[in-house]
């Protein structure tokens, strides 16, 4: 028997470019920045300097009362879920609830309300803990929250793998509409840790770029010579995944097909990547969607901009397509490494390539670093006729590499 | 503003209910408040009224009326009323 196809019937997103989906490749196509210089106060404590900032507005989606009970990473993946869940045109009452499930990744989880609380406890000596820290704070809030709120009582997982967290809930969620357990599955991921313990920790690792002495929103520059690390950053996407049939029986309109899915881990050390992990998932996702390496047409690359893990995916790309035979660019040099919501949030960036035709460029590569031999999508966007395939690498910490196909509807 | 007032007041703005329709009396569950929403609300209260309720006194409490008066005994106790 064939296997069920999966396609992607609505996208929301939560990002620093904007919290649309219209907005967010808005500015891909115009290869602006949400990169901003943090304020003084975090800096000083945390050191951390810049990174790709939501500006949040809840309202009128959540009232004030529902958001000091929702630590800011459930705000974003509310209101992503939300956006995709309209714009699917999937009408909940008439679909079975006991067939629609939540798959998300976060990697950090409730970053606020835990430093919240261990700020009272530890900085204020005040002992009497708030009764919903445990339930906003916990990994799997953001996700289950988008649950209950829709009622979607189907499959339900979390992947806390870092930053393929997400990633891995879109892959996993596609596994699972494939086997039949799901018409459709709410897939995506958030992360909200701009807050000063998380971001003194990352601090600690020596592995963020400091503000750009001239443009604090060119301070992610991957794949450039002169990159000097990652740009942390927050926000969410989501996609209403949705077996073929039944998107087609309701008329959907479809942004594409996920078709292939890879996942392997590098089992070699927890923060230095590995090529050769990396090459296993490339060639697992591109045999999983069964389209031929020529047919994909963009790579949203991880590219963090670290001295290292540009040069080792560079490689791997190279090694499994073919030095320079595929378009490449990392999307974080606009929006930031949102961590557990990277994945998701590149993926909806590919699909712009996808559906469009429009190539979202790495923004400020203007010194292509030698050791990288891929073809660059340059400081700006190109146009192309829509590819058959695009791709998104999503590799991390841990040595968890997630790769996702996706092919034109 | 006396205690229940600002109790009333409180949970208005907490579960999002209309103040003039709210009733003092009306079981908790058929005001839509379920028993997590109630203790992280009457976490609020206490911090509010600087005051502890103990978790016997939480097993009695049904009502707003309830948590006025539990309150209420403890500001006396305290001196604070």
């Amino acid at each position: 028997m064939s296997r069920r196809r999966v396609a992607v019937t609505g996208a929301g997103v939560v990002s620093p470019l904007g919290s649309s989906l219209r907005e967010f490749h808005g500015a891909l196509a115009e290869a602006r920045s949400g990169i901003r210089r943090l304020p003084d106060e975090l800096v000083q404590k945390a050191g951390v300097q810049v990174a790709g900032v939501v500006d949040w507005n809840p309202a009128p989606l959540l009232t004030p009362a529902e958001c000091t009970n929702l630590d800011r990473v459930t705000q974003f993946a509310i209101a992503a879920a939300d956006q995709a869940l309209r714009a699917s045109g999937l009408d909940l009452k008439a679909t079975n609830p006991d067939r629609v499930g939540v798959y998300w990744g976060t990697g950090m989880g409730g970053a606020t309300t835990l430093e919240t609380s261990y700020e009272r406890v530890y900085g204020k000596n005040d002992w009497r803990s708030r009764p919903l820290t445990v339930v906003m704070a916990m990994n799997n809030a953001a996700g289950s929250n988008v649950a209950v709120r829709y009622g979607l009582r189907g499959p339900f997982a979390n992947f806390s793998t870092a930053c393929s967290s997400s990633a891995m809930a879109l892959g996993e969620a596609m596994r699972t509409i494939q086997s039949g357990r799901a018409q459709a599955i709410v897939a995506g991921g958030a992360e909200a840790l701009l807050v000063p313990g998380t971001l003194s920790a990352w601090f600690a690792l020596r592995t963020l770029a400091p503000a750009d002495a001239g443009n604090a929103a060119a301070s992610c520059k991957p794949f450039d010579k002169r990159r000097a690390g990652l740009v942390l950053g927050e926000g969410a996407a989501a996609f209403v995944l949705e077996d073929e049939e039944h998107a087609r029986a309701r008329g959907a309109h479809i942004h594409g097909f996920l078709t292939g899915y890879g996942n392997t881990c590098d089992a070699v050390h927890m923060s230095r990547p590995d090529r050769d992990g990396q090459i296993r998932a490339l060639r697992d996702a591109l045999e999983d969607s069964a389209v031929e390496a020529s047919a994909v047409g963009y790579i949203n690359a991880h590219g963090t901009a670290t001295i290292v893990g540009d040069v080792a995916e560079s490689e791997a790309i190279s090694a499994v397509f073919g030095e320079g035979a595929v378009r490449v660019s990392s999307t974080k040099s606009m929006h930031g490494h949102l961590l557990g919501g990277a994945g998701a949030l590149e993926f909806a960036a590919a699909l712009l390539a996808l559906e469009q035709g429009i190539v979202p460029p790495t923004a400020w590569l203007d010194e292509p670093d030698p050791a990288c031999r891929i073809r660059h999508v340059a400081s700006k966007a190109e146009r192309i006729e829509p590819p058959q395939a695009v791709m998104s690498n999503s590799f991390a910490f841990g040595g968890s590499n997630v790769v996702l196909v996706a092919e034109r509807a | 503003m006396d205690t229940l007032a600002r109790i009333k007041d409180m949970a208005a703005k907490e579960f999002s209910i209309d103040p003039a329709g709210l009733d003092p009396a009306a079981p908790l569950d058929s005001l839509g408040i379920d028993s997590l929403s109630f203790i992280e609300f009457m976490f609020k209260v206490e911090e509010e009224f600087g005051v502890s309720v103990s978790d016997e006194d939480l097993r009695s409490i049904k009502t707003l009326a309830d948590l006025e008066r539990h309150v209420g005994a403890a500001l006396a106790a305290s001196g604070k009323s």
